[in-house]
């Protein structure tokens, strides 16, 4: 058969590459692609699909749905945000310093990544409850965290923590500490060479990091159950209401709920991405 | 003065990275620091900056005492080897920075920045990002932010390192044209020579943390004061070569020096630098314009665009010695590179194998007492014992100087005025050193068996009679080891206040020749007591020390020193090498 000239250059490397076969690879890709992601997230959208759309409406507008959503977001939202800040400071801390210890403290880092999240859901329970060990000292001063909304910032923060931290180490390592230096010689106090030096060249990094904490903490069930106490319309968070629904044999709404979560937090992940891709086009433009 | 360095140590995990650096640079002086990548050029560079803590000494710029102040109150201008451009802001930007940062008002830092460019050559570049440029332009926009804020002094390390060798050469040629117009007291770092000797007015050479030189680059390559230096700036022969009132003597030659080297005594030993250039080649000894001194077969022939490289192996009787190390035997073949020039190779046509006589035109003798070492040892394992230890082997790696060796009492009276003679100190050592100074050694080095590398030399700088001959020493020594170099007077301990004053003066023109004769500084202290106590307060020093000390020929003086005052020296188990400088008693 013979093809036009374009159409056979599609796909052809540009040189010789060391592994060849780009048509088998690329076929295992769009493969593995479509059974793993495409097919499931379709399931739910036809699911979804299935309930008439003022059942739609009339189902997201429910109060203990509402609060649910706003619960999520605000909480996840917090939760990355807490952890751009911390995370950056303890991804500084272990790329500009060597102390003894410092491998362990690395190491730890990983550690919301390896437990098992219910798990970490009793742990923070254990700790936080009025009689817990941090719960007790808290809760004279009248702050509640387990069964609260603040709970669930507590969850969702620990289990994000990594994110941030891992995206921002290999920048902050391959960040020229001349730039400091430069900086320093110009005239340029301590905050200064922060704010308008490092800040800067983390700033794509940071937001990628924070982006990648948010998307875990939105979709995060194990930890959160055990700590938020799921009281509806206070401590319930999304992706319980969906396990509520299916636990009752909702199917069509729980799918509803979850093709919202989906499109909500893809929204969300395009906007962060435009903006972190206009940052790095500005500061990193095409020779 | 614009810039004052004086004795600037930076120690790093105890050892000196910058070691008792002085130097004076005025302003719109262009000074280039060169030296081998670890000689501590950066470092210095950057302690200036105040970007490195030091550990000792001053720093000023313009009479401005900096050494306490924060790099970013020091007022200088640092231009780095990977540009370090903020990439997230424009050139303009980048350039206004140190003018934002000072709170200068929009419309004057747009006109600073406009001029900026101009000198740069960048004009029109100011909405581009730094990715956007090439690296030399990347460079020019890296100097001109350095200038922005008219800083006392602009400091560049490696500034063309990154570059490929066309761009380096033009952006090489911008600096230099931009130094000049604004008359800027410059520094900058290299180990490339050929950029050194393009941008310099004076050049610091730095090898082990030492400043070991400073000069006009014709200066340093004509009238370099060691083998490093003479190596490092360009190709060199280096022949031992022997001083008697006739002049130097060269294999058969005997000539003239470019000039006189100071306080050389007939009969002894002198290194000759002799550059590829100026070696003079001919079919036969007649046709020599030159002062013939050997003959020899030519081995190789490299072309090298308007230039050939010699490489001609001399034949063997020739006299001819080299005085560095590479592995010979003595009185080995020793073979010469040559230089010569387009016309050269049309009248004097010159093929593989061919027998040539050698002339030399120019020759510089090193003024340096150490040409060579002449290990002195009772049999062959004691002087290989003597020839690994860490003191004589990283004397002789540094220097590359030749270590020749000879069975004790069997050495020609004759030579032994050469360099240095090295011995073992052991229970033996106070006959060796009185048999050697009577057969007429002028210098003894007395290394004590296992002793590791002393980390701190000590000159006995009472004695203003000697100082010159054990300054010259001193500085050889200094030149070569990662040593922190002290000079010790002695007061005793009911010293009158003329006494007091007296010692300190001494430290302080013990200084004053050393920087005057050699261009190097060190450390003064005072001891409050005799030489006896003194020496036996070193040997007590945990860290491993070495001595130098003064001696006459007298012989009972002689004697009785060493087994009085100097007795803590030769008792066993010290770890202190002594260095003694033999003068004619008179």
């Amino acid at each position: 058969m013979k093809l036009p000239t374009t159409l056979r250059a599609i796909g052809r490397p540009r040189r010789q590459q060391i592994l060849p076969g780009f048509g088998l690879t690329m076929g295992y890709t769009v493969t593995y692609l479509s059974v793993l992601v495409l097919i499931p997230l379709a399931a739910a959208f036809v699911s979804a699909g299935r309930l008439p759309m003022a059942q739609w409406l009339h189902l997201l507008l429910n109060p203990r749905v509402l609060a649910a959503f706003r619960l999520s977001i605000a909480a996840s939202l917090i939760a990355a945000l807490v952890n751009a800040i911390f995370g950056l400071l303890i991804a500084w801390v272990l790329t500009r310093y060597q102390f003894p210890g410092r491998k362990l403290l690395d190491a730890l880092v990983d550690l919301p990544f390896a437990l098992p999240t219910a798990v970490a859901g009793i742990a923070l329970t254990t700790l936080y409850a009025p009689n817990g060990w941090l719960g007790q000292w808290l809760a004279p001063l009248g702050i509640q965290v387990a069964f609260t909304p603040l709970g669930v910032v507590v969850a969702l923060t620990f289990i994000s923590l990594p994110f941030v931290v891992r995206t921002l180490q290999p920048v902050l390592a391959d960040l020229d500490q001349d730039l400091e230096r430069a900086a320093e010689t110009l005239g340029a106090g301590a905050l200064t060479v922060f704010r308008r030096v490092i800040f800067p060249a983390l700033l794509p990094a940071l937001i990628t990091g924070s982006a990648l904490a948010f998307s875990r903490a939105l979709g995060e069930y194990g930890s959160v159950i055990f700590i938020a106490g799921n009281i509806p319309l206070v401590s319930e968070v999304v992706p319980l209401v969906i396990m509520t629904k299916l636990e009752q044999f909702q199917y069509a709404e729980a799918a509803v709920l979850a093709v919202t979560m989906l499109l909500l937090s893809f929204a969300m992940m395009f906007l962060i991405n435009a903006a972190q891709l206009s940052l790095e086009r500005r500061h990193q433009a095409k020779r | 003065m614009s810039i004052n360095i004086e004795q600037v140590t930076k120690l790093y995990q105890g050892v000196p990275v910058v070691n008792d650096v002085t130097i004076e640079i005025q302003t719109g002086e262009f000074f280039v620091l060169l030296g081998p990548s670890g000689s501590g050029k950066s470092t210095l560079l950057r302690a200036l900056a105040g970007l490195t803590h030091i550990d000792h000494g001053r720093m000023s710029l313009h009479g401005r005492d900096v050494t306490e102040l924060p790099a970013r109150r020091r007022g200088v201008g640092l231009v780095f080897q990977h540009y370090a451009l903020f990439r997230h802001m424009t050139v303009a930007n980048n350039i206004e920075f140190a003018l934002r940062v000072r709170g200068m008002k929009a419309a004057e830092r747009r006109q600073r920045r406009q001029e900026l460019l101009q000198l740069v050559a960048l004009e029109g570049y100011d909405d581009r990002y730094p990715s956007q440029l090439s690296g030399g332009q990347q460079q020019r926009v890296a100097v001109a932010r350095a200038l922005a804020h008219e800083p006392a002094v602009l400091l560049l390390d490696e500034p063309f390192g990154a570059l490929d060798a066309k761009i380096r050469v033009e952006l090489r040629d911008t600096v230099r044209a931009v130094q000049r117009r604004i008359g800027m007291t410059t520094i900058l770092v290299t180990h490339d020579q050929e950029e050194a000797f393009a941008l310099a007015d004076r050049i610091g050479v730095m090898q082990m943390g030492r400043l070991l030189e400073i000069g006009t680059p014709e200066n340093l390559y004509r009238h370099p004061a060691t083998r490093f230096v003479a190596r490092f700036l360009g190709a060199a022969n280096l022949f031992l070569g022997e001083v008697s009132r006739q002049g130097l003597h060269l294999g058969a030659a005997t000539l003239t020096p470019d000039r006189l080297m100071p306080q050389t005594t007939a009969g002894a030993e002198a290194v000759l630098v002799v550059r590829p250039e100026d070696v003079e080649v001919a079919n036969d000894q007649d046709s020599l314009q030159s002062r013939p001194f050997a003959t020899g077969t030519v081995q190789m022939l490299t072309f090298a665009g308007h230039q050939q490289h010699v490489n001609v192996l001399l034949d063997e009787g020739s006299g001819v010695e080299t005085a560095i190390t590479d592995g010979s035997r003595p009185g080995a073949a020793v073979s010469v590179d040559v230089l010569r020039s387009a016309a050269e190779q049309v009248a004097t046509p010159l093929s593989v194998g061919a027998r040539i006589s050698l002339g030399v035109r120019r020759l510089h003798a090193l003024p340096t007492p150490i040409s060579s070492f002449q290990i002195l040892a009772a049999d062959e394992s004691a002087a290989s014992a003597l020839e690994l230890s860490p003191l004589l082997s990283q004397l002789v790696r540094s220097m590359q100087a030749r270590v020749l060796r000879h069975r004790m009492g069997e050495l020609r009276a004759d030579r032994l005025d050469a360099g240095i003679c090295v011995l073992t100190l052991n229970s033996d050592a106070r006959a060796a050193v009185i048999a050697a100074v009577a057969q007429g050694a002028r210098r003894v080095l007395c290394i004590p068996p296992h002793a590791p590398l002393p980390g701190r030399l000590w000159v006995h700088a009472s004695d203003a009679a000697r100082r010159s001959d054990l300054l010259a020493l001193v500085s050889s020594v200094m030149r070569h080891l990662p040593i922190e170099a002290c000079a010790v007077t002695l007061q005793r301990t009911e010293a009158s206040r003329r006494e007091v004053i007296d010692a300190q003066r001494t430290l302080h023109d013990t200084r004053a020749d050393l920087r005057g004769a050699h261009g190097l500084d060190l450390r003064g202290e005072r001891f409050v007591g005799d030489l006896h106590a003194w020496l036996a307060h070193v040997v007590a020093q945990p860290e491993a020390a070495l001595v130098v000390l003064g001696l006459h020929t007298a012989q009972p003086e002689l004697t009785e020193l060493l087994s009085g005052d100097l007795a803590a020296l030769f008792d066993g188990g010290s770890r202190t090498a002594i260095l003694f400088a033999v003068t004619e008693s008179s």
